[in-house]
C-alpha cells in the first residue's frame, strides 16, 4: 500500500476531515480553531471546509468546552473539543472524570458518551508549571473514560480516527513536542480498535516500553544499544487506558528484563502502575529489577535550559537499559 | 482625575521603562539569548501604569500576562526582570521563570500571576478577603483581558466578593481580541462593564490610553474598597499593537486596524499631556536618557549573576527552601 511522509499534525488535520466527512454528526469546538487553525495548527482549513456551523471558537471557558461537549454528547453528536493545552483539563476536572467518564456508569449504563477531548501536553518549549504538563497518569482512575497518547503520525490518524468513532469518551493527548515530527502515513490507514499496544521493534536482551514523546527517544536507544551487542524490544503502549497488557506481559515473559519510560513525574507515573502489574503477575519470569526512567519529581521551569533537566533524554535510557542488560540473573531456564 | 505634573512624569518614566524593556527582550529572543514567549503589552501600559499610580506599595497586584508595566509600575526591579528573562539566579523567579509572568515582589505587592487564565478573579477575592480578616486596609487588584473574564471564576468571584464588600479591583483591559478570537465573538455584551450590575457592584468604563483616565477610575475605586464598600470592575478600553505573541502570523485582523491602534500610543498621549501642562521636551528627553541608562545598568547586573542551573529545580517547593 502507497504512503505520504507528512507531519504528526497533518496527519491530526486529515483524521478531522475524514471523519466530519464521513460523520455529520462530527463537530470540532475550542478557543482559536475556526479561522486561526488553532494554537498548535492542528485544525487549519477546517472551517472554511465545513462552515462555521461545525467549526467554531469557543471563549475561554474550558470548563463549558468539555462539559458542553458531554452534554451535546449525550444528545447524539459527536463532539471533538480542544484545549489548547492538557494542563487546562486541570479546571474542567469534574467534567472530565465526574461527568464524561462515570456518566454512563452511574447511569445505570443507558447512555454514551461519544466526546473527543484533544488536547496538547508535554514538557515542550519552555511553556512553564501551567502549561506543560504531561497528563496520561493522572488518568489511572478514569475508569470510564480512554486516555490516549499517540507517538507517531500513522498513529495520531488512525487513532484519532478510531477515538472519533468511539461510543466512549476518549482523552486524546498530543504531544507538543511530536507536531512537527514526520513519518509514514498510510493511504488508507487501518482504523485500530483502540487499546492495542504496538510493538514497533523486537529484540532479546530487554523489553523498553515507551509513551508518547518517549517512543522516538527509546527507538534511539535502541539503534546504539544494537551496536553494542544489546537487543532491544521496545513497545509504544499508545494510551493508559485501555492498557494492552497482553502485549506487554508477553514480551516480559519472553525476554524478562523490562525498561519503562515516560515523560510524567517518575513518583506515581505509567511506569509504576505498569510495573507493579508486572512484579505481581510474573515475578518469577523476571531476571532482573525493572527500571524507571521518567521526568524529574519537581515542575517543569518556564527557563528551556532547566526544563531539560526534567525531560528524561537518551542518554538515561541509555545508561539504564546498560545496566539492566548487565544485572541479574543470566535466562529464565 | 488629573494626575498631578510630578505623577504625569512618574507615568512617562514608567512607560518609557516598560517600552524599553520590552525592545530589548525582544532583542534577547532574536539574538537566541533568551528563548522564551512574550506576549507584548505594547499599546496598553497607560492601564496598569495608571493604576499603580493609584496604590500603596501594600496593596495587592494580581497581573496579567500582557506586557511588562504592570508589574514595572507597581515596583519590580528591572534588573531582576530581566535577569529572569535571561535564566539568571538574580532574577526575579531565581532564573526558573524565564519569562515575565511569574515575577514577584511581596515589598512591592507584586503578588503574582495565573497562568491558568481566570485565576486570578478567586485569588484576588481571596487576597482582598484575607487583608479583611486581618483587620487591615490593603486593597487588592486584578488585572485581566476581556477573553478571560469568560471563564467561570469570573462570576464565582464577583458573586461572593459583591457579597462580602471584599476591598477589591478588577481592571479589564479590553483589547478587543482572545488570540484571535474577538471579543464580540465570544460574549454578547460590548461592554464587560455591564456584567457588574448582575452583581449589584460599581463599574466604570475608561480609555485605557490615557493614563489620568485609568488613574481617576482606579482611585475612585481604592477609596471605595478602602472605605468597606466593596468591589469595583472598571473596564478599560485597549488597542494591542503587537501581535497576542511573538511571530503570531495575525492573519484575524487587517493592516489598517493594526496601523489605527499605533496612533493610540498611550506613549503619544501622554506626552501631549504633559507638553499641555508646560513641561518642555527637554525634560522627557532627560528621562528618556535617564531610563536608556537604567535599562543598560539593570542588564549589566542581570548578566553579573550566573544562570541557574540544575540545582535550580527542586528549589522552592516548600517553605523549607526559602532562602
Ligand atoms: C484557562 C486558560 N485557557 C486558555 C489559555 C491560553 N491563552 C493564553 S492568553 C489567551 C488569550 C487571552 O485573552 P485575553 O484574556 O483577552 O487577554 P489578552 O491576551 O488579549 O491580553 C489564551 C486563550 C490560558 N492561558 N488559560
Amino acid at each position: 500500500m502507497s504512503e505520504r511522509i507528512i507531519s504528526y499534525r497533518a496527519a491530526l488535520n486529515e483524521a478531522l476531515v475524514e471523519e466530519m466527512e464521513r460523520d455529520e454528526r462530527v463537530f470540532l469546538m475550542g478557543q482559536d480553531v475556526a479561522k486561526f487553525g488553532g494554537v498548535f495548527a492542528v485544525s487549519k482549513g477546517l472551517q472554511d471546509k465545513f462552515g462555521p456551523k461545525r467549526v467554531f471558537d469557543t471563549p475561554i471557558s474550558e470548563t463549558l468546552i468539555v462539559g458542553g461537549g458531554v452534554g451535546a454528547a449525550l444528545a447524539g453528536a459527536r463532539p471533538v473539543v480542544e484545549l489548547q493545552y492538557a494542563d487546562f483539563a486541570l479546571v474542567a476536572m469534574d467534567e472530565i472524570l465526574n461527568k464524561a467518564a462515570k456518566w454512563r456508569y452511574m447511569h445505570g449504563n443507558r447512555q454514551s458518551v461519544p466526546l473527543v477531548i484533544r488536547a496538547a501536553e508535554g514538557m515542550f518549549g519552555g511553556l512553564g508549571p501551567e502549561h506543560s504538563q504531561s497528563f496520561g497518569q493522572y488518568f489511572w482512575n478514569a475508569f470510564g473514560l480512554k486516555t490516549l497518547m499517540p507517538s507517531t503520525p500513522a498513529d495520531a490518524k488512525s487513532m484519532l480516527k478510531a477515538a472519533i468513532r468511539d461510543d466512549d469518551p476518549v482523552l486524546f493527548l498530543e504531544n507538543k513536542a511530536l507536531y512537527n515530527r514526520r513519518g509514514p502515513v498510510p493511504d488508507e490507514v487501518e482504523v485500530d480498535p483502540i487499546g492495542k499496544a504496538s510493538t514497533i521493534r523486537n529484540g532479546t536482551d530487554l523489553t523498553i516500553i515507551a509513551w508518547s514523546s518517549m517512543v522516538a527517544v527509546a527507538l534511539k536507544a535502541a539503534e546504539a544499544l544494537a551496536e553494542e551487542g544489546i537487543s532491544a524490544e521496545v513497545i509504544d503502549p499508545r494510551g493508559v487506558r485501555p492498557l494492552d497488557t497482553a502485549t506487554i506481559f508477553n514480551s516480559v515473559d519472553r525476554i524478562g528484563r523490562v525498561l519503562v519510560t515516560h515523560e510524567g513525574p517518575v513518583t506515581g507515573g505509567l511506569a509504576g502502575e505498569l510495573i507493579a502489574q508486572i512484579v505481581e503477575t510474573r515475578f518469577d519470569k523476571l531476571l532482573a529489577p525493572p527500571a524507571r526512567v521518567a521526568g524529574a519529581d519537581t515542575y517543569v521551569p518556564q527557563n528551556l535550559e532547566l526544563e531539560r533537566f526534567i525531560v528524561p533524554h537518551l542518554e538515561h535510557i541509555l545508561a539504564a537499559a546498560r545496566k539492566l542488560a548487565a544485572t541479574g540473573k543470566s535466562s529464565t531456564q | 482625575m488629573e494626575m498631578t505634573v510630578d505623577q504625569l512624569l512618574h507615568a512617562f518614566r514608567i512607560m518609557e521603562r516598560s517600552i524599553l524593556a520590552e525592545q530589548r527582550l525582544l532583542r534577547f529572543i532574536e539574538a537566541g539569548d533568551s528563548r522564551v514567549l512574550l506576549h507584548s503589552g505594547r499599546g496598553q501600559e497607560a492601564i496598569g501604569i495608571g493604576a499603580c499610580a493609584a496604590l500603596r506599595d501594600d496593596d495587592m497586584l494580581f497581573y496579567s500576562h500582557r506586557g511588562v508595566a504592570q508589574i514595572l509600575a507597581k515596583g519590580i526591579l528591572l534588573d531582576e526582570l530581566i535577569g529572569d528573562f535571561l535564566g539568571r539566579i538574580g532574577g526575579a523567579t531565581g532564573g526558573l521563570g524565564a519569562g515575565i509572568v511569574h515575577a514577584v515582589d511581596p515589598k512591592f505587592g507584586v503578588m503574582g500571576s495565573s497562568g491558568t487564565l481566570g485565576g486570578g478573579f478567586v485569588l484576588s477575592a481571596g487576597a482582598a478577603l484575607g487583608a479583611a480578616k486581618l483587620g487591615d486596609d490593603r486593597v487588592s487588584i486584578h488585572l485581566f483581558g476581556e477573553g478571560s473574564a469568560n471563564r467561570g471564576t469570573f462570576h464565582e468571584a464577583a458573586n461572593a466578593a459583591a457579597l462580602w464588600k471584599l476591598p477589591m479591583i478588577w481592571l479589564c483591559e479590553n483589547n478587543g481580541y482572545s488570540v484571535s478570537v474577538p471579543h464580540r465573538e465570544a460574549t454578547c455584551i460590548e461592554d464587560v462593564a455591564q456584567r457588574a450590575q448582575a452583581y449589584d457592584m460599581p463599574s466604570a468604563i475608561v480609555d485605557g490610553q490615557d493614563v489620568e483616565a485609568v488613574y481617576g477610575a482606579v482611585k475612585e475605586a481604592v477609596e471605595r474598597a478602602r472605605s468597606g464598600c466593596g468591589p469595583t470592575l472598571i473596564e478599560a478600553k485597549t488597542f494591542r499593537i503587537r501581535g497576542h505573541y511573538e511571530g503570531d502570523p495575525q492573519n484575524y485582523r487587517s493592516k489598517d486596524e493594526i496601523a489605527a491602534a499605533k496612533l493610540k500610543d498611550p506613549q503619544i498621549l501622554v506626552q501631549e499631556r504633559l507638553a499641555a501642562r508646560g513641561v518642555g521636551e527637554d525634560r522627557l528627553e532627560a528621562i528618556r536618557q535617564e531610563e536608556r541608562a537604567h535599562l543598560e545598568a539593570a542588564v549589566a547586573t542581570a548578566m553579573s549573576h550566573a544562570k541557574a542551573g540544575e540545582a535550580q529545580i527542586y528549589q522552592g517547593l516548600l517553605a523549607g527552601d526559602m532562602s
